[in-house]
Parts: C-alpha cells; structure tokens; sequence
C-alpha cells in the first residue's frame, strides 16, 4: 500500500500494486504544468488507485487531447493524469507520495525540449522523444 | 525582459531585470506543490515582477506561515510565491518560464527532505536546510 497526499492534506489517495515504468519527462506541458525543471512519473492501474479523501477538491485540466492532468483546487499540487483514450491506466507525479514507491525513474524522455537551465547528470537513458 | 507563462496561457508574467540565487529545493512542500522530485526558484525583484494578464486566475494558498504559493486556478501550474515579511522579493520557479533565466542554479537545499527516488549526481553544493547565501 502506498500513500499519497496534497500540501495541504485535503485529497488524500491510496494505491495498492504495483507502479511502473517510472520515468522522468522533459516536455514543456510536463515543465508548465509542475512549474519544474521535469516530471517524474509511474503508471499504476486505475483499478490499483483510490481518492481516500478529496476528490471533489481534484480540478482536472486538458492539456492535450483526452490527457486530463489533476491538481488540488486549495493549494496546486500536481496529483494525477488520466486518459479518455486508456482508462486502465493513471499517470502518477510521483512528487505527492507520502511513502517510498520502491521504483525510481530509469530514463528521460522528451529531453529535446529540456529546459536550458537544467543538465542531466546521471546515467539514465535518455530519449529525444517517447519511445515506443 | 524574461516572461512566464501558465500551461493553459491565461496567466502572463514578465520580468524586467535580472534574476538570482537560483537554488534546487528538494523541501516536502516543494515536492508536493510541485508533485515533483524538487521545485527550482530564483529571486526577482518585486517591482520588476509584472503580472501581463490572467490576475483573476491566480489562485494562492499558505503552505507555511508567511510562505504563499501560487498557481493557476484553471491549468493548475506552479506559479511565483513570495514570503510576506520579504515583500521586496518574488520567488519565481523556474519551469513555468518561457525564455531563459539567465541564471543557473546553484546549490541544492533541504537535502536532508529529499525524495527517497531521487539521486542527486551532479556536483553542485548541497545543504541539509535552508543555508543564508554567502555560507
């Protein structure tokens, strides 16, 4: 069982199984949208995910075509993407766990539109775009 | 001239004039905020921070006492904060920006709250908390 939360504590959700191919992305919606350097992330199946608390607090936001990104209306955090187009998977930030998933991500994707500001440094793969 | 940008474009800031102590802060509140593996801010000048368009769609929330966040309402990006007893300083995250800041970070702060799924590999300083500049 993993844990997860908002800064402020009002959406709380809980995932049991597994969370995979987590990854780190460097798209420019994935910088806006965290207003970071890049988005870390792991699928986890929808059946493997549960809103514990404060769903109704989830403003979601699509940002492309069918990609709807959930955030946390009280205080911003970044919580949850999902698909129209796959609805057996969630995209997971993995920034809002509370708890250490036991994955870490194992490659950069989209990094031709890294931000200038930021080099990798580690020795992850790195893929210009996403890779089939 | 450095301008920002929310995902969904309603909210525009500009900066007219340098930007400083650019710092990677690995803090749980910058995690969450961020739902990132850190949040990266640099400082600017308030008077030369300028919302351009979408004020109404900033909404704030006090992560700590005198510590406000913003972000957009609509599209949920990270947007400035800024620390109510230094009303003189906006802190920007660097991710929303559409140009370059100019400046690079430089150090990584509260370590000692860092993601257990991340490591950090390059050879900036790092501190266990929130060092004064200058340390």
């Amino acid at each position: 069982m993993l844990a997860g939360s908002c800064l402020c504590g009002g959406v709380r959700y809980e995932i049991t199984g597994a969370l995979t191919g987590a990854l780190s992305c460097h798209c420019s919606m994935c910088r806006k949208a965290h207003g970071a350097a890049f988005r870390s992330r792991a699928g986890v199946r929808t059946s493997d995910f549960r809103w514990r608390e404060g769903e109704e607090l989830v403003t979601w936001y699509e940002t492309s075509a069918g990609t709807h990104r959930g955030f946390c209306r009280v205080c911003g955090t970044k919580l949850l993407s999902r698909f129209d187009f796959d609805p057996n998977w969630y995209g997971l930030p993995l920034g809002a766990l509370d708890d250490d998933p036991g994955v870490k991500p194992r490659r950069h994707v989209f990094v031709a539109y890294k931000a200038p500001w930021f080099e990798i440094s580690d020795g992850l793969p790195r893929h210009q775009e996403l890779p089939g | 001239m450095i301008r920002g940008s929310c995902l969904c474009g309603e909210v525009r800031f500009e900066i007219s004039g340098a930007l400083s102590d650019a710092s990677h802060c690995h803090c749980s509140m910058c995690r969450k905020a961020h739902g990132a593996a850190f949040g990266t801010y640099a400082a600017a000048n308030a008077a030369d921070f300028r919302v351009v368009s979408g004020a109404n769609r900033i909404a704030r929330y006090r992560s700590s006492a005198g510590i406000v966040r913003t972000f957009c309402a609509r599209c949920g990006s990270s947007l400035h904060g800024f620390d109510e007893s230094k009303p003189e300083v906006v802190d920007v995250p660097l991710g929303v920006l559409d140009d370059d800041p100019g400046v690079r970070p430089d150090r990584h702060i509260f370590v000692g709250s860092k993601a257990p799924w991340y490591e950090i590999t390059d050879r900036l300083p790092q501190h266990a908390e929130y060092p004064p500049r200058g340390d």
